[in-house]
C-alpha cells in the first residue's frame, strides 16, 4: 500500500546511490524512500550493502555516486556532525554512552542542536542561559522516562546493563527531535523480554510521525514490527513491500530468506 | 543570587588575606593565586575538554612577553598592549589549534610539546624584541587613572583574575558547551552524531583556555617586573601537569587543591632537604599514577563515602540487626 504514495510525500529520498570500497561495489544504483510515520526495515545477507547505507544516511561516510535527499534537499558534502540538526539521528549497534556523565547528561547532549544561547550568554550567567539548563533538564527526563530509565536518571552510565545502555541511545536520540530515527541492529544482544519491551518503544517513536529505519537480522522481530521491507543483495535492491509479500517473493527467499524456515501463516 | 553573594564573598575574604600579609608573603600569594588559576584552565583543556596539550603553560609566557613589549618595545598604553595581547593570544591560539586539533592523544601532545619547545627558542633568539636569553626587565605596571597599583592592591587584581575564571570555567563546564566538551572527549562519534561540531568544539575549548593563560601571563608580567625564557620553560610546563593530576583530572576542585600543595610543597620541603624536593615530586607523581589515579579528589570522595557508610547514621543498622538476633 505505501507503494502507492507518490515520492513527493517521501520524507528521504534515496537515488542512484552508489558505494565502492576500492574494487568492491558495496552498494550500487540503489533507488529507496523513507515515509514519515512508517516504520522501514532494511534487510539482506551478510555483505548485501545495508551497514554502507545505513552509514550514508547516517553521514558517517560519503557516497561514491548518486544521492540522498531529506526533505527535498541534497544531503550530498553535508559533515556528519550536522545531520542531527537537520533531523536525522541515529542508534549505535555497539553502544556509545558518553561514559564521564550521567544518564541525564547523555540525553542533554542529544538536545545539543537545539540550544538557543552563546557562548557568552553561558559566561555570562544569564536568565536565559538558566532557563536553557532548567527546560534541559526536564526535558531529557521526559525522554528518559519515555524509554523507561525514569529511575536511573542520576546514575552513572557504566551502572547500566547493555540493553539500558541501548535505551539510552534511544532517548538520547529522541531528545533531538529528530524526523527519522535510524536504529542499526536494535535487537542485537537483548533478552526477549528487552526485545518486546524496544519494539514498544520503537511503535510509540512512529506513533509521534518519526520515520523509523532499521537495519535487523532477527527476522521474527523485525517482520513483526515493520511495515514496509526493502531487501538488498549484492548492494542492490532486489525486493520491496510489505511484510508478508517480502517474505513470499521468490528472490527474497533464495537470497535470504530461505536459510531460515519461513512460515506461510 | 546566592551565588553572587558566594563569589562576593570569596573575593571580600581572599583580597582581605592579602592585606593581612607582608610584602614577601604577598609575593608568594599572588604567584599561588596565579597557578590556581592556570591549573584551572589546564584542566578544563586537558580534564574536561580531553586534551593532551602542553602549550598552555607557553600562552602564559606569550601573554607576558606581549604585553611587556607591548609597553616597552612598541611603547603602547596599557589598555592597548593588554588588547593586543589578548588578540595575539587568540591567534596564536588558532593557528596551533586549527590543525592541532586534528591530532589526538600522543600526537597531540608532540605537536603542542614542540610548539612550547619553538616557543622558548623563540624567545632565546628574539634579540632585541624579547631580550634574548636575559629576558625583558626595567619595567613596571604603568599608572592607571593616575593612580599607582602596588603591593596588596594588584594582588586583589590577580584575587579578581583567579576568581573571574575560575567562574567563567564553572559555568561553561555546567553548559551545553562543557557538555559537549566531555562528549567530544568521551565518544567522538557519537558526539558528532548528536549534532556536536567534535573540531570546533575542540578549537574553542583550546582557544579559550589557552587564551585565559595569557590574560593570567599578562597579570604575571608585573609582578615580578621581569621576564626571561626560563620562567616559561619545561620544568613548569610539567609542574602544571602535575597539579591537575595530583589533584584530580577533571575536577576544578582538584585543580585548585593540586596547585596549591605543589606550588607550597617546595616552601615546607627544601629547608629540610633542600634541591631534593624534585626526587619526592617525581616518587609523588609516580606513586599517584599507580594507586591513586584520580588524585586528592578520588581520596575525598573515598573519605566522603567512607564517612556515609560509617557514620553514626550507618551505625543503627548494624545494632538493629543484633537485636533482631
Amino acid at each position: 500500500m505505501r507503494s502507492n504514495m507518490s515520492d513527493a510525500s517521501a520524507l528521504l529520498q534515496v537515488r542512484g546511490l552508489t558505494r565502492r570500497f576500492g574494487g568492491l561495489l558495496a552498494v550500487s544504483g540503489l533507488d529507496m524512500s523513507v515515509f514519515p510515520g512508517e516504520i522501514l526495515g532494511l534487510i539482506g545477507p551478510n555483505g548485501a550493502g545495508k551497514s554502507t547505507t545505513f552509514s550514508m544516511m547516517a553521514g558517517a561516510i560519503e557516497p561514491s555516486a548518486g544521492d540522498i535527499y531529506f526533505q527535498g534537499e541534497s544531503l550530498s558534502g553535508v559533515p556528519t556532525h550536522a545531520f542531527a540538526a537537520r533531523g536525522i539521528v541515529r542508534t549505535f549497534q555497539h553502544n556509545k554512552p558518553f561514559e564521564s556523565m550521567s544518564i541525564q547528561e547523555n540525553v542533554m547532549v542529544g538536545m545539543h542542536t537545539q540550544v538557543p544561547l552563546s557562548m557568552w550568554q553561558v559566561v555570562l550567567g544569564t536568565a536565559k542561559a538558566k532557563a536553557h539548563e532548567k527546560h534541559a533538564r526536564a526535558q531529557a527526563l521526559h525522554w528518559i522516562d519515555f524509554v523507561g530509565l525514569g529511575e536511573y536518571a542520576q546514575a552513572d552510565v557504566r551502572t547500566l546493563s547493555f540493553g539500558q545502555g541501548r535505551l539510552l541511545e534511544i532517548a538520547r536520540g529522541l531528545a533531538a527531535q529528530p524526523k527519522l530515527m535510524l536504529f542499526d541492529e536494535p535487537a542485537a544482544g537483548l533478552t526477549a523480554t528487552e526485545c518486546i519491551r524496544l519494539a514498544d518503544i520503537i511503535r510509540g517513536i512512529a506513533a509521534q510521525g518519526i520515520a523509523v529505519l532499521l537495519i535487523e537480522h532477527d527476522m521474527p522481530f523485525l517482520m513483526a514490527l515493520a511495515q514496509r521491507v526493502v531487501v538488498l543483495n549484492f548492494g542492490e535492491k532486489i525486493a520491496e513491500g510489505s511484510p508478508t509479500q517480502v517474505q513470499a517473493d521468490p528472490a527474497v527467499v533464495n537470497a535470504y530468506l530461505g536459510q531460515v524456515k519461513v512460515d506461510h501463516a | 543570587m546566592k551565588r553572587s553573594w558566594q563569589w562576593l564573598l570569596a573575593l571580600v575574604l581572599l583580597s582581605a588575606l592579602a592585606f593581612g600579609l607582608g610584602s614577601y608573603q604577598n609575593d608568594v600569594y599572588r604567584k599561588l593565586l596565579l597557578w590556581i588559576t592556570l591549573a584551572l584552565g589546564y584542566n578544563f583543556l586537558f580534564g574536561i575538554a580531553g586534551q593532551v596539550a602542553f602549550s598552555h603553560f607557553s600562552f602564559y609566557g606569550l601573554g607576558a612577553y606581549s604585553v611587556v613589549i607591548g609597553i616597552t618595545y612598541f611603547g603602547w598604553p596599557l589598555p592597548l598592549a593588554l588588547l593586543a595581547s589578548v588578540v595575539f593570544c587568540v591567534v596564536v591560539a588558532l593557528v596551533v589549534a586549527i590543525p592541532a586539533t586534528r591530532l589526538e592523544g600522543f600526537y597531540l601532545a608532540l605537536a603542542t610539546l614542540a610548539f612550547a619547545q619553538l616557543f622558548i627558542v623563540l624567545l632565546n633568539e628574539g634579540g632585541q624584541v624579547t631580550g634574548g636569553t636575559g629576558g625583558l626587565a626595567n619595567y613596571r605596571l604603568p599608572d592607571i587613572g593616575g593612580y599607582r597599583i602596588k603591593g596588596a592592591a594588584y594582588t586583589v587584581v590577580i584575587v579578581v583574575l583567579m576568581l573571574s575564571t575560575f567562574a567563567v570555567l564553572w559555568r561553561l563546564d555546567r553548559s551545553h558547551f562543557g557538555r559537549a566538551c566531555r562528549a567530544a572527549r568521551d565518544n567522538p562519534e557519537a558526539a558528532a552524531a548528536m549534532g556536536v561540531d567534535v573540531r570546533r568544539t575542540r578549537i574553542i575549548a583550546y582557544t579559550l583556555t589557552s587564551a585565559l593563560a595569557g590574560l593570567a601571563g599578562m597579570v604575571y608580567a608585573f609582578v615580578d617586573n621581569t621576564v626571561n625564557p626560563t620562567i616559561f620553560g619545561l620544568e613548569n610546563v610539567f609542574l602544571l601537569l602535575f597539579m591537575i593530576i595530583i589533584g584530580g583530572i577533571g575536577r576544578a576542585a582538584g585543580a585548585v587543591a593540586g596547585a596549591i600543595l605543589l606550588y607550597l610543597l617546595p616552601f615546607v620541603l627544601s629547608p629540610l632537604i633542600g634541591h631534593h624536593h624534585a626526587l619526592v615530586f617525581g616518587l609523588v607523581m609516580v606513586l599517584v599514577v599507580l594507586f591513586q589515579p584520580k588524585g586528592l579528589m578520588g581520596l575525598w570522595d573515598q573519605w566522603l563515602g567512607h564517612r556515609f557508610l560509617n557514620g553514626p547514621g550507618a551505625q543503627v543498622k548494624p545494632s538493629n540487626a543484633k537485636q533482631h538476633v
